[in-house]
């Protein structure tokens, strides 16, 4: 444990000290794999599906604010979906305007939570930014984290339907559009997990904020179960086919990201916890405080061997 | 002669001035109701814009039965009835931006007086 908290402060001076250089390195790799991403998945653009295109952009990322990321993100999908059809174009287009027009324009901050949100989709541990939002953010945070869920639904939705979209001729335009319309509106699987994580969220926020032992880690397990409860419940309502191995793994996986997560910003030793009351001329206070467990970076000592040879050389030298 | 208690005061200072206080201070520079009117009017450009979105697409989605039914339609009812829902969903959009943009305005301020606090105690503190 000393040693993962040496590491940890180690970890900490060297951002501080580098924070110059890491801050634009992680917006940039965040920029690539999104970019990325979206090539891989709705490539259909080839003047954008390019390695130097994309290398460019994500370079442009790392010096701007981090919500250009998403609008450089938002462009892309546009682009891609321009040149595989029109209707799609115009029914994201359409989501995409009333996300930045209604809500992101409240919380600017939350837009990192949209880009992660379908990152973490495809890498099937969706179940992690809930927990981490209910941990580090506010129950406002379950909109932002609504937003990332119909993002990945509305791109899910859209490769998982390309033959359909493409066998409609073009005259059936109208009914092309109402297709992709319906099949976002009447999305169970996505109602369900805004459901189910905007739960997660409010439970995880009010469980880590009790005055009680190991707050952030029953939070954690609660929200974990509680997510793969409502999950399940939706399905069997609604038969929404979740594959229960996966969810379970998932949010085990989530529950492990979430406890790296509690040690770099909540580690504490309840095991010290002091309870305090005392008095003023308005208030009788009742104070509970837990200190941080915090270790000192092990400095490093030199010990020169070879000092009394050192200082005895020159000597003998001028003796001769 | 280096006095840390100063030197620990301005570099708390510089860093607010530099992070969030950046956004607090031009907050500051509004009076309270010209800051918030300002936003709301912004947060009702945006639900105008974005109901127009949402009744474009409404239109589209079902636009060969509008298209058929526009001729035995009460217009006149249908454009009361459109504009009774932008009228709502405008209302309802620009009372959260009022309560929203008033909490941070409130908060702005709070840390903004902390901070000129702060630069009265330095300023006492060259007098010394």
């Amino acid at each position: 444990m000393t040693g993962l908290l040496v590491a940890k402060q180690i970890l900490m001076t060297l951002y501080s000290k580098y924070e110059v250089y890491i801050t634009p390195l992680l917006k940039f790799l965040l920029a690539l794999i999104s970019l990325l991403l979206i090539n891989s998945r709705i490539g259909y653009m080839d003047s954008i599906d390019k390695m130097t295109v994309v290398l460019i952009v994500a370079l442009m990322c790392s010096f701007m604010p981090m919500n250009f990321i998403l609008l450089m993100a938002a462009i892309f999908i546009m682009l891609h979906l321009y040149a595989f059809n029109l209707e799609c174009t115009i029914v994201l287009g359409a989501g995409f305007l009333l996300m930045f027009l209604v809500y992101l324009r409240f919380s600017p901050k939350d837009t990192l939570v949209v880009l992660l949100m379908p990152i973490c989709f495809l890498l099937r541990i969706p179940y992690v930014i809930p927990l981490a939002m209910g941990l580090i953010g506010t129950p406002v945070s379950a909109i932002s984290i609504a937003c990332g869920v119909i993002v990945y639904y509305m791109l899910h939705f859209v490769t998982q339907n390309v033959s359909v979209i493409l066998a409609m001729a073009d005259e059936e335009r109208t009914a092309r559009f109402k297709f992709v319309v319906d099949g976002l509106l009447h999305n169970r699987d996505m109602v369900i997990t805004i459901a189910a994580f905007a739960v997660t969220v409010i439970l995880v926020y009010f469980i880590r904020r009790l005055s009680i032992d190991y707050a952030w880690t029953i939070a954690m397990v609660a929200g974990a179960v509680v997510n793969i409860t409502v999950l399940l419940v939706g399905d069997l309502m609604f038969d929404t086919h979740v594959a229960l191995l996966e969810v379970v793994l998932g949010n085990a996986l989530s529950l492990l990201l979430a406890v790296v997560l509690q040690f770099f910003v909540f580690n504490v030793d309840y095991s010290r916890t002091e309870k305090v009351q005392f008095e003023d001329d308005e208030y009788y206070y009742y104070v509970k405080a837990v200190p941080k467990i915090v270790v000192s970076k092990p400095e490093k000592k030199v010990k020169q061997i070879n000092s009394q040879k050192a200082k005895t050389a020159p000597r003998s030298r001028t003796t001769h | 002669m280096l006095n840390e208690e100063r030197i620990i005061l301005m570099t708390k200072m510089a860093s607010y001035e530099a992070n969030e206080g950046k956004k607090n201070v031009a907050i500051g520079s509004y009076f309270r109701g010209d800051y918030i009117g300002w936003q709301v009017l912004k947060s009702i450009i945006s639900a105008t814009i974005a109901f127009v979105v949402v009744f474009g697409v409404y239109i589209y989605y079902d636009f060969e039965t509008f298209m058929t039914d526009i001729y035995k339609m009460d217009l006149i009812e249908f454009a009361r009835h459109i504009l009774s829902m932008y009228l709502w969903t405008v209302g309802i959009y620009a009372v959260i931006a009022y309560v929203v943009y008033m909490i941070r305005y409130m908060r702005a301020m709070k840390s903004l007086k902390l901070y000129y606090l702060n630069l009265r105690k330095l300023s006492g503190m060259y007098k010394q």
